[in-house]
């Protein structure tokens, strides 16, 4: 059970890392869309910003509108209710009939009240001093209205019409003015505030606007930048493109030509007679074999490559030994190095477990790599090709690696970066007449990557390479499902 | 030629503000018809202003003071007199308990009163108990009645002989009759 929970725990975070992977190789090779994407992003961005403003605009306006209408409604009840007390009391100078004398009062009375309550709510509401004074002094002047009313209508009351209208001329009418000019300079105050309030939405709406202009400017400048930025890179990428197939057609050309050159004068020496001794013969032939298995593994790297890029290349996965594969790599490169006149030392840890993978597509992996040591070995012609288990530090499992070492002119650091780049030949080798199409690392790696694996290197300019690949074990059921049903490992 | 008219403009006038029309019509919701006589005495509640300082007249102040051969309240107001239409059975308790008068001689007084200056008060008529109410608050020289139930905080229930509503040497009640 501990092991199920254990495998399945590993496969999970293998298929993790390997989604990080191809996420980032998706990200190195769409950057044009990212930019988009980011552009896109930028403009959602100012969008909800502009939209996010309008509305709190919007909400500023509908806000003090509100408070305009509501506050002039106030300040117009206000006045109307006042009118109304007074208005009131007077009716009552107009009949003799003390029920409606008595009625007057009532609906004056029941006005002053709301008078005074309105009074009460706008002080509540006063937040300058200056509306405080000018409410306290208004809730005063009403106050002694009302104990003048109270005395017209007392007088009234009673009958004394004369002493009623005197108590008005010469008390009402006097302090009623005061609330009235009181009122007044409530609603004037009440003006000045509503201009103030629109001043500050003007000011607002002007702010939204620069701001809208300055935000809408960034947006064009930016988009600006960015298309040129696509464009430069693009053109950039297609430049280089360029350079890089023509650099490939020139070195094709001439890897195509050395061999093909030599066969042909190999050829023309043997049909002209120049070569008639059997010893002769024979070497004639071994040149004439050399050069044609040049030109093969030249055409096959090529057409692997191209299948390679074009989505047509089929692996068929099978549960493999490590040292089967290393022996297959041994036996097809052992004419190479002896030629060349490399050594290369094998090492193996006994008890690896398997791998799940195309043996031939592996073997031509590491023999591009091999390839590559004797081509790049410089003066120290020993190659290291060790296979091991191990366990890296950023990963909780397991895996196989298998170094390819050389001890020739090493990579330079700025170069390293573009090695695994198709077509890529570094000015270095290129001026030291190496030959290559620049094809073997990249189709190594893809290969690498089309096993689950990858490829690494370790490199220092005149010291000497280490290419690792990396192959993920293979778990109990992987092998039984391997084994099984070998059409479901066919990947493309 | 002159007096003649005088004294008949004096009786119109007299005659005009004991009229006992009833301004119901007018006033619709806000009057209240006469309450129908029930069993049971009710006490009859004196009320005046609350601003007036008097808290306690004996009967026979009390009865100046309606007949209007009283003009000023203590505080220097001017004293109004509050009644009820006739049919209100306030009305015929104030009229038998202190007027000691039916509606005849009552009207016959303030005519007669008010025209000889004997009587200084012409009393003001009211519809309806709440009317009368509302006067009393209104009016800081007025004293009015109304059934002890229909008092509320707005005016002043003064003391009868010492005595307020409820007590039980309270003289001034609503004789109770069968309803008709």
């Amino acid at each position: 059970m501990k092991q199920h929970i254990s495998r399945v725990a590993r496969d999970s975070a293998r298929n993790t890392a390997q989604l990080i992977d191809r996420f980032l190789h998706e990200v190195s090779r769409y950057s044009t869309a990212l930019l988009l994407l980011m552009v896109f992003c930028v403009e959602t961005g100012v969008v909800i910003f502009v939209i996010r403003d309008l509305r709190a605009a919007d909400r500023e306006v509908q806000r003090i509108y509100a408070g305009s209408v509501l506050g002039l409604r106030g300040i117009g009840e206000l006045q109307y209710q006042a009118q109304e007390t007074r208005r009131s009391t007077l009716y009552a100078l107009t009949t003799n009939d003390s029920n409606l004398q008595v009625a007057y009062a009532d609906q004056s009375r029941a006005a002053d009240r709301r008078v005074t309550e309105g009074i009460n709510d706008y002080l509540a509401h006063a937040r300058m001093q200056r509306e405080v004074d000018v409410g306290k002094r208004l809730q005063r002047d009403w106050s002694a209205y009302l104990k003048v009313r109270d005395e017209v209508l007392a007088s009234i009351l009673e009958g004394s019409t004369k002493e009623a209208v005197d108590f008005d001329l010469n008390g009402g009418v006097p302090s009623f003015d005061r609330v009235r000019q009181d009122l007044e300079e409530v609603k004037r105050l009440y003006d000045e505030q509503a201009s103030q309030r629109l001043a500050i939405v003007d000011e607002s709406s002007r702010r939204s606007a620069i701001r809208l202009v300055g935000v809408l400017c960034f947006t064009l400048l930016f988009v600006s930048v960015s298309v040129w930025a696509i464009q430069k890179s693009r053109m950039l990428s297609a430049l280089k493109l360029a350079k890089l197939q023509m650099d490939f057609v020139a070195s094709v050309s001439h890897e195509l030509r050395t061999p093909l050159a030599v066969i042909s004068a190999a050829a023309q020496n043997i049909a002209d007679g120049v070569v008639d001794e059997k010893e002769q013969l024979a070497k004639y032939g071994g040149v004439i074999r050399s050069h044609t298995r040049q030109l093969n593994e030249l055409v096959n790297q090529i057409l692997s490559f191209a299948s390679t890029k074009a989505g047509r290349a089929h692996y068929f996965l099978r549960p493999l030994q490590v040292s089967g594969l290393i022996d297959t790599v041994l036996h097809n490169t052992r004419e190479v190095v002896k030629e060349a006149g490399f050594v290369v030392e094998a090492l193996v840890e006994p008890d690896l477990p398997e791998i799940v993978g195309d043996l031939s597509a592996l073997s031509q992996c590491l023999q591009n790599l091999i390839g590559n040591a004797v081509k790049y070995g410089g003066t120290h012609p020993r190659i290291s090709l060790r296979a091991f288990q191990h366990k890296a530090d950023d990963s909780p499992f397991e895996e196989i690696r298998i170094n390819v070492e050389d001890h020739g002119i090493g990579i330079d650091s700025s170069d390293l970066p573009h090695i695994f780049e198709p077509f890529y030949r570094s000015p270095v080798v290129a001026a030291a007449q190496i030959h290559g199409t620049g094809l073997g690392l990249p189709l190594a790696r893809s290969i690498a990557e089309a096993m689950g694996g990858k490829l690494s290197v370790v490199s220092k300019l005149g010291v000497g390479s280490v290419f690792t690949l990396h192959l993920p074990i293979t778990a109990k059921g992987d092998r039984e499902t391997a084994t099984l049903t070998p059409d479901s490992f066919i990947r493309q | 030629m002159k007096r003649v008219v005088g004294v008949w403009t004096s009786v119109a006038v007299a005659a005009v503000l004991l009229l006992p029309v009833s301004p119901r019509a007018i006033l619709g919701a806000a009057s209240q018809a006469p309450q129908a006589e029930t069993s049971g005495d009710q006490d009859l509640a004196i009320i005046v202003n609350q601003s007036n300082p008097v808290d306690n007249l004996s009967l026979q102040e009390l009865r100046t003071v309606f007949l209007g051969e009283r003009s000023h309240w203590p505080n220097g107001r001017r004293i109004t007199l509050v009644m009820m239409e006739p049919g209100f059975a306030e009305r015929k308790a104030v009229l038998r308990e202190v007027y000691r008068m039916n509606e005849s001689d009552f009207s016959r007084h303030f005519m007669q009163g008010l025209f000889t200056g004997e009587v200084f008060v012409s009393p003001k008529t009211l519809a309806s108990p709440v009317g009368v109410r509302k006067f009393v608050f209104n009016v800081p020289g007025a004293i009015g009645y109304v059934r002890a139930t229909d008092v509320d905080d707005t005016v002043k229930v003064i003391r009868v002989n010492g005595h307020l509503p409820d007590d039980k040497d309270y003289s001034l009640r609503i004789q109770s009759r069968p309803a008709k």
